[in-house]
This record gives structure tokens, sequence and C-alpha cells, in this order.
């Protein structure tokens, strides 16, 4: 079976910045996949680069065995991969419910022909999102003024409005306090649990990711320097020497 | 015959240049297009049929002072009408219109539509290596070149000219660093009124001076802005003079109409290919 | 309640020129429901966040078109209006594509710089189209043998017909999934694109959609005034249809409407005194766009969230 998500050998450069050098990892189905590394060590370029937002200067990204390298955000966003930001997306002036109502509409209304009827089966619903992201009780709170996780609550709602198989997670705990923190944490096993959804998510958090995820990849400087599985990665030298100098603990 | 071209390119992009620096200076600053830069030139045409073709004022005179009265008059515009727009592009073109609109109907209404005459203060014309330079044309270049000097030294060594460029590169942290955007907007967009105004002044002798007359500098300066790039100085006096230069080689061999559609075709490739132009910053 | 209310109002308000009868007034009404579509063109646009200026030139595009294929190859008025705002259409889908990807200012200057082209092109063809001096002796607007000039208030039936229709049209576009996403567009691209939305698509799709229905008006105008020049497609066309809708007020499509209803007999009143028309448009604008950005449509209906065409 192909993996989710495969990463084959891309680069980045930004003239002569490297940005990303030779990163290959891949995603298996059901696998909650975490990159980390320290301030600026790439990232968020890589995370781009699978997202849609900038091309890769050489090397490939396929999901399901396809080729999507250089797709369009929005391309992408059709194929079965959703994605949530850092900083929270969400309409700020409009109610939750009209916030997971426009999802809606624009998950099966993506093309001015389009006219996907209303499948059942294949589309979450409104009413189970709210309940899972703990929006039940704020359907008509205005969006811009609930607390800061349950904004990015309500953007992971509404990215699962399209029916991703596999979710790109941008830094899904920044911003938010501890207990928030393990609410998230949460939220993020239950949709691979409970909604059959493969996640690979971008961190800064590492007692999170190490408590979190199946599968690690730890970049620095835009170069791969560890992959596997959290306890690989914590006896992992290269790993320690590159954190050194930042305070973190391993959980 | 090249040196002819070379010359009367020159002469119009001089103009061009001046045309363009008061447009480009504003969107620079406010982001404002300010769609009533035509109509400033006009005013300062009709500020000079006042004073030098009605009053009798020296023209020498009473080009500056026609400079001045417009610039006057945009510091006005910008405290009462532009300030409170600042950074919003769309309302502040309709801004803009508005009050080209209100200028064009004030000269109808105070001058009807009529051309006005004034006495032409020289004619004749001079020799240069073959190449033939009418003197009117040639005070007008002379005239734009001392202003684009005194703006240029203006720009680079006092401190309100200093500001003027921080702001126009990075507005919030030049605020930070207590430098007072109100005083920046008047004094920019006095700046480009008065350019726009001394541009009209100088050239009322030689073009057709009408309530509408603005409407073919207004579009001079926005194709120059463009090609320069918008919010560029130095790309306004590159695209100024290019454009004139141009215009003079392909003056003689199309038909004006193409001529303008040429341009307009040009302008629609930069946008679309290079939208900040041979030297602007991205939008 | 009230959109009943208004509708009464504004259906009794279309009665009024053939109570008053007369030429003057049906020609003003008449006038009327040609800016009606024109106006409604524009603020399609604006719903995309951006303003073009190129919508004149697709009233004309589609009225030279309209006014060839019935002088030259016998085409039905019908055909040939409905034709002929398919050609407009048919630009705007070529073009779409290319200019939507240009943003803001740009978008305007763009715009503008497409309009003045086709306007140069009316201009300077004068073989076809007629050059400067225009185009003279459209025929009249004949359907299944009724010739529309010979009945009083013809050609205004002709207009409230495509003036109705054009309203309903974008009516039904903003209360429809494609304003909601449109509106959700402009608010966030990057969000909509991440759930999957073809922003380009759409943009493209409401731009077409603004150039038909110019097209259409432009194939009215042709057949009522049975004669067309370049003058009417330019700049100044622009600016009328810009303060129709920073007066009637740009978040809903009575706006343009409403703006339409109240500048138009403005324009023909003062038609020989330009300058106090141009005061009355300058001073106009100025009051709106500092202390009444909703328009006056705001009155009327509780004010949508005003799109972000009026911020940068």
């Amino acid at each position: 079976m192909p993996a989710m998500l495969e990463v084959d050998q891309l680069s980045k450069r930004f003239g002569g910045l490297i940005a990303g050098d030779n990163i290959c990892f891949s995603v298996q189905v059901g696998q909650i996949f975490g990159v980390i590394g320290p301030n600026g060590a790439g990232k968020t370029t890589l995370f781009n680069i699978i997202a849609g937002h900038l091309p890769p200067t050489a090397g490939r990204v396929l999901f399901e065995g396809r080729d999507i390298t250089g797709h369009s955000s929005d391309r992408i966003g059709r194929s079965g991969i959703g994605r949530t930001f850092q900083a929270v997306h969400v309409f700020k002036n409009a109610s939750v419910r009209e916030n997971l109502r426009r999802a809606e509409v624009i998950a099966l209304r993506h093309h001015p022909f389009a006219y996907l009827s209303r499948r059942k089966s294949a589309r979450a619903d409104q009413c189970e999102i709210a309940k899972a992201f703990g929006l039940a009780d704020q359907m008509d709170s205005i969006a811009g003024a609930l607390p800061y996780g349950l904004q990015k609550m309500l953007g992971v709602g509404m990215a699962l409005m399209s029916s991703p198989k596999l979710l790109l997670m941008d830094e899904p705990v920044a911003g938010l306090n501890p207990s928030e923190k393990l609410a998230a944490r949460d939220v993020i096993r239950r949709l691979r649990d409970d909604w059959g959804i493969t996640i690979l998510l971008v961190e800064h958090d590492m007692p999170l990711v190490m408590d979190l995820c199946d599968r690690i990849l730890v970049v620095n400087h835009g170069k791969p320097i560890a992959l596997g599985t959290p306890a690989e990665i914590r006896s992992n030298t290269e790993v320690i020497d590159a954190y050194l100098g930042e305070e973190y603990e391993f959980a | 015959m090249v040196l002819q071209i070379i010359v009367n390119g020159t002469l119009s992009g001089l103009t061009y240049v001046v045309m363009a620096l008061g447009f480009t200076l504003i969107f620079g600053i406010m982001r404002i297009v300010n769609f009533a830069h035509g109509e400033f030139y006009m005013l300062g045409a009709m500020f000079v049929v006042f004073l030098f073709g009605q009053t009798g004022i020296a023209f020498f005179i009473a080009v500056p002072i026609a400079g001045v009265l417009t610039g006057v008059f945009g510091v006005l515009c910008e405290r009462l009408l532009f300030r409170r727009l600042v950074g919003q592009e769309l309302p502040g073109m309709i801004m803009a219109l508005a009050v080209s609109i209100i200028l064009q109907s004030l000269a109808l209404l105070i001058y009807g539509p009529a051309e006005q005459t004034i006495p032409r203060p020289f004619s004749g014309t001079w020799n240069l290596f073959g190449a033939v330079v009418p003197w009117d044309r040639t005070l007008v270049a002379i005239g734009a070149i001392a202003i684009l000097a005194a703006f240029y030294l203006f720009l680079r060594f006092s401190r309100l000219g200093l500001a003027m460029r921080a702001v126009a590169f990075d507005p919030e942290t030049s605020g930070l660093m207590g430098v007072e955007s109100g005083i920046i907007y008047a004094t920019a967009f006095g700046i480009a009124s008065l350019l726009a105004g001394l541009a009209g002044a100088l050239m009322a002798p030689v073009y057709t001076i009408t309530p509408s007359m603005g409407g073919v500098p207004m579009l001079t300066a926005f194709v120059v802005v463009i090609l320069g790039g918008l919010g560029s100085i130095p790309g306004a006096a590159l695209g100024g003079m290019l454009l004139g230069l141009c215009e003079s080689a392909l003056a003689t061999t199309l038909d004006s109409t193409i001529a303008l559609i040429v341009s307009f075709m040009v302008v629609l490739a930069v946008i679309l290919v290079r939208p900040s132009g041979l030297m602007g910053r991205s939008a | 309640m009230r959109k009943i209310a208004i509708g009464l109002v504004i259906a009794l308000l279309a009665t009024v020129p053939w109570i008053i009868g007369g030429r003057y007034a049906f020609h003003v009404a008449t006038m009327i429901t040609i800016m009606i579509p024109l106006a409604l063109s524009i603020n399609l646009t604006l719903k995309l966040g951006q303003l073009s200026l190129a919508q004149p030139a697709f009233m004309g595009i589609g009225a030279y078109t309209g006014a060839l294929l019935t002088m030259h190859l016998g085409f039905p008025p019908v055909i040939s209006i409905l034709a002929g705002a398919a050609f407009a259409a048919a630009i705007a889908l070529a073009t779409g594509p290319i200019f939507l990807r240009i943003k803001g200012v740009y978008f305007v200057l763009l715009t503008y710089a497409f309009g003045q082209i086709i306007n140069l092109i009316f201009q300077h063809w004068t073989s076809l189209l007629g050059g400067n001096n225009g185009l003279f002796g459209i025929p009249k607007f004949s359907i299944a043998g009724l010739n529309l000039g010979t009945i009083p208030g013809g050609y205004y039936a002709l207009g409230l017909v495509v003036a109705l229709t054009s309203y309903l049209a974008l009516r039904l576009f903003e209360t429809s999934d494609a304003g909601t996403i449109c509106d959700s567009l402009n608010e966030d691209e990057m969000l909509c694109r991440s759930i999957g939305a073809d922003a380009h698509a759409w943009r493209v799709a409401a731009f077409t959609l603004s150039a038909f229905i110019a097209g259409a008006a432009g194939g009215v105008y042709a057949f009522y005034i049975g004669f067309i020049s370049p003058d009417t497609f330019g700049f100044q066309a622009s600016v009328d249809l810009i303060v129709m809708n920073v007066i009637g007020g740009p978040t809903s499509a009575l706006g343009p409407v409403l703006g339409a209803i109240i500048v138009v007999p403005l324009l023909e009143l003062l038609r020989d005194a330009r300058q106090y028309q141009l005061l009355v448009y300058g001073i106009s604008l100025i009051f709106f766009v500092i202390y009444f950005k909703q328009g006056l449509v705001s009155v009327i209906e509780r004010p949508r969230k005003l799109s972000n065409a009026g911020h940068a």
C-alpha cells in the first residue's frame, strides 16, 4: 500500500539560502507524523511547499502515489489534503455556525460549475464537528470573540469540511496555554482515531511532539538530521546537539 | 535627423518627468492614485492665464506664483479630504476623481469651455548642431531641469526630504521614530501639486488651455509612472525620459491613435508582467 | 416584508413614465433602464473586491457587435443583442484569467488601460465601426413583427426587461452560494483556498457575467438611440457608473439601481450645463465617500457587511 504522503528529495533554495536540502520521508495512512526543529530550521518552508504555497527547487511530493509537486494551494485543498494555520484564520465577524456553513459551501461549490450533492457519508456534519471541537454551545458566538484556543478549534473544524484524508497542521498549539495544549493534543488524537485522518504536523513544542507523534522528522538548517520514532529521536546525539543552547526538556 | 529626434524627445521627456514626479510621490507616500493630478496641472495654467494674461504680471514671476498657489490648494485638499483616506486605495481614488471633477467644473464656470489665450512670452528658434530648437520649449526644459534639481536636493539633503523618503519606505517604523505623518502627507501633496502646477504654468504658452486640458498630461503621467514603477522617484525620471524619446522616435512613423494604442498596450504588458515597473518596489 | 414593500414602490415608480407620457419622460426612463445593468456590472466587480474600469468598453463591444450583426447580417435584434452580450462575455472570459491575477490599484489601472485600448480601436476602425464619427443607421428594434419604435414606451419596456433580468441575476448571485463564496474570498482568500475554493475560477466567472450584462445594456442602447460612437464608451462613462454605485451604495444589488434612478435624471437634466453636472457629481462623491460610505441603500436595507472593496 503506498504511503499517504511521500516527500522525495525535496530541496528549496532562495538564492544562496538553502531552506530545504534533500528532505525525504513518508507518512503512512493513519499516522501522526511530526516535523520539528529549532527556529529557522526550514520547517515552515517545507510545510508551505507541501501545502502548495511554494514550489520546490528540486524533488517531489507524492500524495497517495500521485505527484502533486507544484500544485496550487487550492488544487491541493481539493485533492483531499486539508490544512490549518499557525495564526488563526476564521471569518472573524461571523458566528461559529456561519463559519462552518461557509466552509461547507466552499468545500461543495469549489468551482462555479461544481455542484456536488450533499453527500452525507463523505462529508462531516457541522453538528458533529461542533461537538467534537467543543463548540456546540458557541454556535451563535462571533468567531472573533472566542478564546484563542476555541478559534483554533474552529479552524480545524472548518478544514474538515472538505473531508480531507490528510491534514497538514502548522504549529497547532502555538499560542495556547498548557491546558489548551492538552486539549489540542487529545483532539489531534481523535482526528486520527475517530475520523481516520492522517496527520502531518509541524511544531515547535518538543514534549508535545514526543507525546503525540508516531514518527518524527527533525530538521536543522534545512537538512534532515533524524527520522524515527520518539524513542529513537530522544537518544539521538545530533538532535541533542542541535537543541543545545535552547532549553528543551525531552519529556 | 537623429539629433532632432533626441532633442525633441529630451524636451518632452523633461516635462513628462515633472508631471510624473508629483503623481508618483503621492502614491508612494499615501498610496493614493491622484486622478486629479491633471487638474492641478490645469490649475497652474489657469493661474498663469489670470496672473500673466489678465493681470499683466511678468511671465517669470507668474509661473512660480502659480505653482505656489497650486501647491497651497493641494495642501488644503490633503488636509480636508485626503488625510482620512491614507492607505485606502479605492476610496482615495474616488475622492481624487471627485476633486478632478470639481476642479473642471469650476474652471468651466469661471472661464467657460473655450480655449484661453495668453500672449506668447517667447518665440523663435535656435540651432543646435543642425537640430531646430524652439525657444519656448527650451525655456520650459530649463525650468524643468531647475525644478528637478531643486526637488532632488530637497529630497536628498533636507530633513523633511529624508523624513519623506523614510515614510515612503516604511511608514510604521517612521512613525515609531517620531516622524509625524501628517506633516509628511501635507508636504508630499503640496509638493506634488506644486510640481503639477509649475508644469502647467510653464507649458501654458506652449499648449492649448482649456478646462479639460488636464486629461492628456494625466495620461502621460500615468504611463510614465507605470513604466517606472508606482512610488519610485528615479523610476519616474527614467520612465519620463524613455517615454519622451520613444514618442519622439515614433511620432514620425505612427498614426497618433495607433501610437496611443501602443502606449496603452505597453502599460498593459508592464502591469501584467512586472507591476512594479522598471524601478518600483512591488505593490 | 420590507423587501416586498420596496419591490412595490419600484414597480410603481416604473409605471410613472406611462402615466406622465411624453417622449422626454420615456427617454429618461429608458436611459435609467440601460444604466442599471451597467451600474450593476461595476457592482459585481466591486463584489470581487476590485474596481473595473473596463465595463464601458464591454458595453461598447456589445453595442457595436449587436448593431453590426443586424445591419450587415440581418440578424433579428433580439439575437443580435444576445450575441453582442455573449461576445463581450467571451472577451472577458479570455482576458479575465490574465487580468484577475492582478489586484488592487494595479487592477484598476489595468482595466483602465484595457478600456482605453478598446475605445481607441472603436475610434480607429473607421471602415467597420465608423470611427470617431460613429455608427449610423442602426435599425429599429423589432420582435415578431412588432416595431418598438412605433409603440410609445416600447424601448422602455425592452429596457425594463433587461434591467429587471440583470437585477434579479445579481440578486441571485448575492444571496446564493456564489455570493457567500465571493464575500469569503474577499475576506480571507487563503482560508478559502485551503478548503479547496478555486478562487480564480470564481473571479473569472463573476467578471464574465459582469461583461455579459454590460454588453446587453450596450446592445439595447444601440438599438434605442440608433447611433453609437466611441465617446459613449470611454472613461466618462466609468465615472458615471462609479457615482451611481457610491451614491446608491455598493453593498447590495439594490444600491446601483437606486444610484441609477437618482443619477440618470440628473445627467439628462444637466446635459446642457455640464459644469453644474460636474459640480454636483464632485460634491456628492465627496460627501458620500466621507460621510455615507454605505450609500443610500443602507437606509432601506440593513447594511450587509461592507465588502473589502472599500479598504486597502
